[in-house]
């Protein structure tokens, strides 16, 4: 039903349910949203003007610091770039350290990103869980390079730290300790009615429109498409691991949430087995300073879904044009296609059910979708949707 | 000390505010406050609202959006109010001193009370700034 | 590689002479360019025929009087397909996408406000990335602006906010 006058709700930039700045305006009719404003430019930084005025070397590090939850797979994609365009190869033995760490960081931010998604439901016992054994993995990642966030890995030509041999017992150790905590969570996920209450068929996204609005990485899964650039275009080591892309066809924030739980177990299983034949070697090749004319598109599954850098050299030492497209600027219109015409009480859960991550984004763009007709509704639609309700 | 300065040392409550950075400070400051850490043993809590709030912890440089928006909530908080400003971004700018987008550290914009370094700091660092600034704050 | 290869045959027989060049310079990899007024037609036969459904995003690189616009578009997640075309710096216009991929909206706004490229028929192309008091006609992403000139527009910004 509606109540005729509609309201405008800001939501932001400063937000107890984000904890990074964004600004979203609902204008809402009662109780259900009717159109979605977002307005996120307040992290833009103006890396990509950046990366052309600094060295190769230089662009290693501020890749890393693009985002501080997917460091790991800025890296890895601008390393394997410049890789290609000097046509060098990072050796075998990197290559898996690379696939350990790029699915160690996986583990870190779908955790992360399951407590805040209960936490967003009102579910804190849940968030502080999670995050309690998300410590694991940081632990883990201090171990092998000394810093909890920003490990600083990769390098141009391998990695830049190796993983001994009484790191993977401790590893190892820590990955039974963690996969006996994620099936306890995937088991609370499914059956808590908590959970169950707030995010079975809320934030719906149906595959069409998926796809149409060219979404990416896990919110993509949840609405059952298989698409996973580690399986469609291996990188690093991925063509010699066999693992399942894991979907789910609920096309709500449940399945977001299961999608999630699900790819952690599944990254377990890849690290074990990286951690069990990775190669003997050497772990970086050296490189040139210049890196000769050419141009690259590299792409890489970061938690968040697909990453894709484009790199032009002139040969020189700097870049000619470095493009960076994070995977959460790519769901965007899909979130606003999710929120609309939903519950106000929903939004946030439904904002963090694309993991939303402004520092990735804001490097470049922020967003108007108000007057893109392809997916506002008109009040007439919204109602009819309701009164079949 | 009086009543009002002994609660204020006792249980300090903090508001967090990212001004651009990449995330990593933000992510280390909510670790500081789960169970491994567990910032609250010591009285503070994060609140949401700027008008509860006695600290104002700032993290990452200060784009050129987001500095206006930045100034109003520190105007919105309560006297007597304190910032401190979180990892390398905040204090200096750091990787992003040179963008085109970004002014700087806080420090242009906002008086700093404590400054915590690192990229990102960990989470004891993070309670050390805090504890610091408490110290600061009785002897005043 | 040979299905990259048939892919750029069939795209030669469709576009015939509005193809200027295809490259594939490795595995997944095909690099198209296009004349500029054939960018539709291309588009639509990309999208509908051979299934490149997915606009992974949209770069805008200025080469200096010319501005090249890019379209890394993704066969169901495998084959990336890059279709460039290059326009004039004085009057940088092209259609929009938005009708065949409805993705790409925000994409080409992020290209118009950094680059100054027009996409015709764009729902709304107002300003986006750059604050709402960022000077008409500075693109930052064009090779003309130095940082400090950018910078010297950042601490204007600043001093007359000071002023006032």
């Amino acid at each position: 039903m509606s109540y005729g006058s509609i309201i405008k709700v800001p939501f932001g930039p400063q937000h107890p349910a984000l904890k990074e700045p964004g600004n979203f305006l609902f204008e809402v009719d009662g109780e259900i949203v009717v159109d979605v404003k977002p307005r996120i430019g307040y992290n833009h930084r103006g890396v990509e003007k950046a990366f052309e005025l600094r060295t190769y070397i230089q662009n290693i590090y501020l890749a890393e610091r693009i985002c501080g939850i997917c460091s790991d797979a800025h890296t890895t994609c601008y390393t394997q770039a410049i890789e290609e365009l000097l046509g060098v190869e990072a050796p075998p033995r990197a290559r898996y350290i690379r696939v350990i760490i790029a699915e160690l960081e996986r583990i870190h931010s779908h955790a992360l990103w399951v407590g805040i998604a209960a936490h967003e439901i009102g579910f804190d016992t849940l968030f502080m869980y999670v995050w309690r054994d998300r410590e694991t993995v940081l632990d883990m990642f201090e171990m092998i390079s000394g810093n909890r966030i920003h490990y600083a890995m990769n390098t141009i030509g391998g990695v830049r730290r190796d993983i001994h041999a009484d790191m993977v017992s401790k590893i190892k150790k820590g990955l039974d300790l963690l996969e006996k905590r994620l099936k306890y969570y995937l088991n609370v996920v499914q059956t808590e009615q908590t959970i169950l209450k707030r995010a079975v068929g809320v934030g719906i996204l149906k595959p069409k429109d998926a796809v149409d609005l060219c979404a990416v990485g896990p919110t993509l899964r949840a609405s059952g498409i298989k698409n996973d650039v580690r399986v469609d275009d291996p990188y690093a080591a991925y063509d010699e691991i066999a693992f399942n892309v894991i979907t789910h066809d609920g096309c709500d924030v449940l399945s977001r949430i299961l999608v999630r739980c699900e790819e952690m177990l599944e990254s377990i299983k890849i690290i074990r087995y990286g951690l069990d034949s990775m190669p003997e070697g050497i772990i970086r090749v050296q490189v040139p300073m210049k890196v000769p004319q050419g141009e690259v598109v590299s792409r890489v599954e970061a938690p968040r879904g697909e990453l894709i850098h484009y790199a032009k050299s002139n040969g020189t030492t700097k870049p000619e044009r470095y493009k960076v497209r994070s995977p959460t600027l790519g769901n965007i219109p899909a979130l606003c296609k999710m929120l609309l015409g939903g519950y106000v009480a929903d939004i946030p859960i439904v904002l963090a059910g694309i993991d939303p991550c402004f520092a990735c984004m804001d490097r470049m763009a922020f967003v108007d979708v108000k007057k893109n007709k392809e997916w506002v509704w008109t009040m007439q639609q919204l109602r009819r949707k309701y009164a079949k309700k | 000390m009086n009543l009002f300065k002994w609660a204020r040392t006792k249980s300090p409550w903090i508001i967090h505010f990212n001004t651009g950075g990449c995330n990593g400070c933000d992510i280390e400051l909510t670790a500081a406050l789960t169970p491994r850490f567990d910032l609250e043993r010591f009285g503070i809590l994060l609140e949401g609202s700027p008008r509860h709030a006695d600290v104002l912890v700032v993290t990452g440089p200060v784009t050129l959006q987001v500095k206006d928006r930045l100034v109003r909530i520190y105007e919105q908080m309560p006297e007597p109010k304190h910032v401190i400003a979180t990892g390398t971004c905040a204090i200096s700018g750091a990787p992003f001193k040179e963008c085109y987008n970004v002014h700087g550290g806080i420090d242009i914009v906002l008086p700093v009370d404590a400054y915590v370094p690192g990229c990102p700091p960990k989470p004891e660092a993070i309670i050390d700034g805090i504890s610091k600034l408490i110290q600061k704050i009785k002897k005043e | 590689m040979e299905k990259e290869n048939e892919i750029v045959e069939k795209l030669k027989d469709f576009l015939k002479e509005k193809l200027v060049r295809a490259t594939v310079p490795k595995k997944r990899r095909i690099f198209i360019y296009i004349k500029k007024d054939a960018l539709k037609d291309a588009m639509k036969y990309l999208v509908k025929d051979l299934k490149f459904k997915h606009l992974s995003t949209i770069t805008g690189v200025d080469l200096g009087g010319e501005i090249e616009v890019i379209y890394h578009l993704a066969h169901e997640g495998s084959i990336v397909l890059s279709i460039r075309l290059t326009v004039s710096e004085k009057n940088p216009s092209i259609p929009t996408i938005t009708d065949l991929i409805p993705g790409a909206v925000l994409y080409e706004r992020e290209v118009h406000d950094l680059l100054g490229v027009n996409f015709e028929g764009h729902p709304d192309l107002s300003p986006l990335v750059l604050p709402e008091e960022w000077p008409q006609g500075v693109y930052p992403l064009r090779k003309e602006h130095e940082l400090e000139h950018l910078r010297e527009i950042t601490s204007k910004k600043s001093k007359r906010e000071e002023r006032n």
